[in-house]
C-alpha cells in the first residue's frame, strides 16, 4: 500500500512535470509576472536603499503573487483541458494531490531561486545570513504548496475565477507569510529573529500538508 | 459479484427535476442499456453510478460480495468511457495509457501494449510519436476503449460508446462488451443506438421531465 | 408552536438587552484611565467573542455538513458566517474607536487587531467562495472544506502573533493564572453582555435557517 501510493505521487509529479514543460504557459507566467514586479520595483526606487524589513516584505510581496499566477493552475489547467474527469476516474486521491503539491513546491523553489539573486542584484541587498534566508525561503514555498494545491481544487468550477485564489489564499498563508518576512529580514541584516520561528513556520507547513490531505477526500470522492 | 442499486434516486439540476425517483439494480454479468431522449439523464444516471456526482436525493448504493464500495474502493474497480472524458493532449498514446494505468497500480509491457493497440484496431505506425490532442475522434474513441480495456476494472460505464465510431468499431464494441459480460464485468451503456438497445440484456428507460 | 419558542427567546433577548443597557449606563463606575469609555468595551468584547464563536459553528456545521450531507448543515453554516462577519466588522469598528479614544491611533496592528483583521478575512473569502459556486452541492462542499481548512489558521492566530506583535491590549479578563483580575460589577456585566451578544447570534441564525425552510416547502 506504502509502495503503490508513493508509486502514485511520483506518476503524478512527473505527469504535471512533462505536461508543463510542454506547455509552458504556466512557467512563463509565473517567471515573467516575479520579474516584471522586480522591475517596477527596482525602477521606481532608482538605487536608494531600503531598510531590511521593508525589504523582506517587497521579496515575499513579489513571491507571493508571482506564485499565485502559477500555482492556482494545477487543478485549473485540467479542468479546461477536460482531463480532470480522467484524472478523478483513475487517480486515487492522495496521489494526486501529494503529486501536484510537489509538483507545485517545485515550482515554487525554482520560482524562488529564480527571482531572489536577481532580487538581490537590483536592489543591492546585502545578504548576511545566506543559510536562513534559504530555509525560509523553502519553508515559506512549502506553505504555499501545501495550501495552494488544496485551494487551486477548490476553486475548480467556480463561476469567476478572477483573484479568487489569491482572496482564499491569503488569509491561510498568512501565518507562513509574516514569520517567512520576519526570517527573511534578519537575513538581511535587520535585527535577530528567533529559531522558534523556523520550527513555527515548519509545523505550520506540515499542519496544512495533513489538512490538506484529510480534506481533499471530501473534494475527490462523492459519496 | 457486484451490484449498482439505485434507491429511491431523483437528481434535480438548478431547481429542474431530470429524472426520479428511479429505483434499480444493476448486476455483474449482464449489460444493461440506459435509454431515452436527449436531456434525460442518461449520463448524469452513469455518473451518479460511478459516484462521481452525488444525487439530489435517494441513494446510489455499489455492493461488491456482501461489502459496500465506496471512494478509492469503488474507484479502483471502475472505468469510464464518456464523451467528456479527455486525454492529455500534450501526452502520447503510450504517454496517456502509462499514467492512467500507472494510478491503479498496472504496469503495460511493449507486447501488451501492442496487443492491445491491435485489439481496439489502433495502428503503431499513425500514432507511435503523435500527441493525444493530434487524434481524430474516431482514434480517441479508441484509444479510451484501449484504457477500459486494460484497467482490467470489473464496473464498466460506456456513454455512448459507439459515437464517432465506424461500423467495425461499433462492432467491436458490442463484441468487447458481451465478453466482458460474460467474464462476470457489470456493464452499463447509456445508448441511443437501437443496436446497443438490442445488444444489452436488460433496459432502463428514463422517460425525462 | 417553532415559532412562539422563538418569540420567547426575543423576548428574552429584549429583557436582557434591557438589563444590559442599565448595567452598562447607570451601574458600571467610570474605570481607571480609562474613564467613560470603558463602557465600549461592554460592547465590544461581546462582539469579539461572537465573531470568533461564529467562526467555530461554521466550521463545525462544515464538518456536520461533510459527514452527513445534510443540506441543513450548509444553511447553518453559511448563515453563522453571514451574521459572523456583521459581528466582526462591528467588532473592528468598536475596536478601532475605542483604540483611537484611549490609545490615539485606529489602528496599529495590536496581536488581537491582527487576530481580528484575518478573521475578518476569513469570513470575506468564505462567503465570496459561496457566491461564486453556482452548483448547490458542490458549494456546499467546497465552502466547508474551506471554513475547516481556514481554521487550521486558529493555533498561529492564538499562540504565535502575539509573540510577534507588542501588545496595547488589556490581559485577558481571565489571565494565565487563572484568577479574575475585575470588579465583580464590572464582571456581571460583562457576562450579562456576552450571554445577550450569544443569544443575539442564536436567534438569528435560527431565524435565517428556519425562513429558508419554508422556502424550500414552497
Amino acid at each position: 500500500m506504502q509502495q503503490s501510493s508513493w508509486q502514485g505521487i511520483k506518476l503524478v509529479f512527473r505527469k504535471e512535470l512533462v505536461v508543463g514543460l510542454r506547455f509552458k504557459a504556466a512557467w512563463a507566467a509565473m517567471l515573467m509576472f516575479s520579474l516584471t514586479t522586480l522591475a517596477c520595483v527596482s525602477m521606481a526606487l532608482q538605487g536608494g536603499t531600503l531598510e531590511p524589513r521593508l525589504l523582506a516584505a517587497l521579496l515575499w510581496v513579489i513571491l507571493f503573487f508571482a506564485s499565485l499566477a502559477g500555482a492556482d493552475r494545477v487543478f485549473a489547467d485540467e479542468d479546461t483541458a477536460g482531463t480532470l474527469l480522467a484524472l478523478r476516474i483513475y487517480g486515487p486521491s492522495q496521489a494526486v494531490l501529494m503529486g501536484k503539491m510537489l509538483y507545485t513546491f517545485f515550482l515554487m523553489v525554482a520560482l524562488a531561486a529564480f527571482i531572489t539573486p536577481l532580487f538581490v542584484l537590483l536592489l543591492d541587498v546585502t545578504v548576511t545570513a545566506p543559510g536562513l534566508l534559504t530555509v525560509a525561503l523553502l519553508l515559506g514555498c512549502g506553505g504555499i504548496a501545501a495550501a495552494g494545491t488544496l485551494i487551486a481544487a477548490l476553486t475548480t468550477g467556480a463561476s469567476v475565477h478572477g483573484g479568487l485564489f489569491s482572496i482564499l489564499m491569503l488569509p491561510v498563508i498568512l501565518p507562513v507569510f509574516l514569520p517567512a518576512i520576519s526570517l527573511s529580514a534578519a537575513a538581511f541584516g535587520g535585527g535577530d529573529s528567533a529559531g522558534s520561528y523556523l520550527v513555527g513556520m515548519g509545523l505550520y507547513d506540515l499542519i496544512l500538508a495533513v489538512g490538506a490531505s484529510l480534506l481533499f477526500d471530501y473534494l475527490w470522492y462523492e459519496d | 459479484m457486484v451490484t449498482i442499486r439505485f434507491e429511491e434516486v431523483i437528481q434535480r439540476f438548478h431547481g429542474r427535476t431530470i429524472f426520479g425517483p428511479i429505483q434499480a439494480e444493476l448486476a455483474s454479468g449482464r449489460i444493461v442499456a440506459v435509454t431515452g431522449q436527449n436531456g434525460s439523464g442518461k449520463s448524469t444516471l452513469l455518473k451518479l453510478a460511478a459516484h462521481l456526482l452525488l444525487p439530489t436525493a435517494g441513494r446510489v448504493v455499489v455492493m461488491a460480495d456482501g461489502r459496500e464500495l465506496v471512494g478509492d474502493s469503488l474507484r479502483r474497480r471502475l472505468a469510464m468511457v464518456t464523451p467528456e472524458l479527455r486525454f492529455y493532449p500534450r501526452l502520447t498514446a503510450r504517454g496517456n495509457m502509462d499514467f492512467l494505468l500507472g494510478l491503479r497500480g498496472r504496469a503495460l509491457d511493449e507486447t501488451a501494449y501492442q496487443a492491445l493497440l491491435e485489439r481496439v484496431g489502433l495502428r503503431e505506425k499513425e500514432i507511435g510519436t503523435a500527441f493525444a490532442g493530434e487524434f481524430s475522434t474516431g482514434m480517441r474513441q479508441r484509444l479510451k476503449l484501449a484504457v477500459l480495456l486494460a484497467s482490467g476494472a470489473d464496473i464498466w460505464l460506456l456513454d455512448e460508446p459507439g459515437a464517432n465510431l465506424d461500423a467495425a468499431g461499433r462492432k467491436l464494441i458490442l463484441r468487447e462488451a458481451r465478453q466482458a459480460a460474460d467474464e462476470g464485468r457489470l456493464v452499463c451503456w447509456a445508448t441511443n443506438d437501437e443496436r446497443e438497445e438490442a445488444a444489452a440484456d436488460a433496459a432502463i428507460k428514463l422517460a425525462g421531465h | 408552536m417553532k415559532l412562539k419558542q422563538g418569540n420567547y427567546l426575543l423576548a428574552g433577548i429584549g429583557l436582557l438587552t434591557v438589563v444590559l443597557l442599565y448595567l452598562v449606563f447607570w451601574v458600571v463606575p467610570p474605570a481607571q484611565g480609562l474613564g467613560n469609555y470603558v463602557r465600549i468595551a461592554f460592547f465590544h468584547i461581546p462582539v469579539a467573542w461572537v465573531s470568533v464563536l461564529a467562526f467555530l459553528m461554521s466550521a463545525g456545521w462544515g464538518a456536520g455538513y461533510l459527514r452527513r450531507r445534510d443540506m441543513r448543515f450548509d444553511a447553518l453554516s453559511a448563515a453563522s458566517a453571514r451574521f459572523g462577519l456583521i459581528f466582526v466588522v462591528l467588532a473592528t469598528v468598536s475596536g478601532a474607536v475605542f483604540s483611537k479614544l484611549t490609545w490615539g491611533a485606529y489602528w496599529n496592528w495590536d496581536p488581537r487587531q491582527t487576530t481580528i483583521f484575518v478573521l475578518l478575512l476569513i469570513y470575506g473569502a468564505y462567503l465570496t467562495l459561496r457566491a461564486v459556486m453556482p452548483e448547490p452541492t458542490r458549494r456546499a462542499r467546497v465552502s466547508a472544506v474551506y471554513a475547516l481548512f481556514s481554521f487550521l489558521t486558529v493555533p498561529f492566530l492564538v499562540f504565535i502573533i502575539p509573540r510577534l506583535f507588542f501588545s496595547l491590549h488589556p490581559s485577558p479578563v481571565i489571565n494565565g493564572s487563572g484568577s479574575v483580575a475585575m470588579e465583580p460589577v464590572m464582571l456581571a456585566t460583562l457576562l450579562v453582555g456576552l450571554l445577550d451578544a450569544t443569544l443575539i447570534y442564536a436567534w438569528l441564525v435560527r431565524k435565517s435557517v428556519s425562513g429558508r425552510d419554508k422556502e424550500v416547502l414552497a
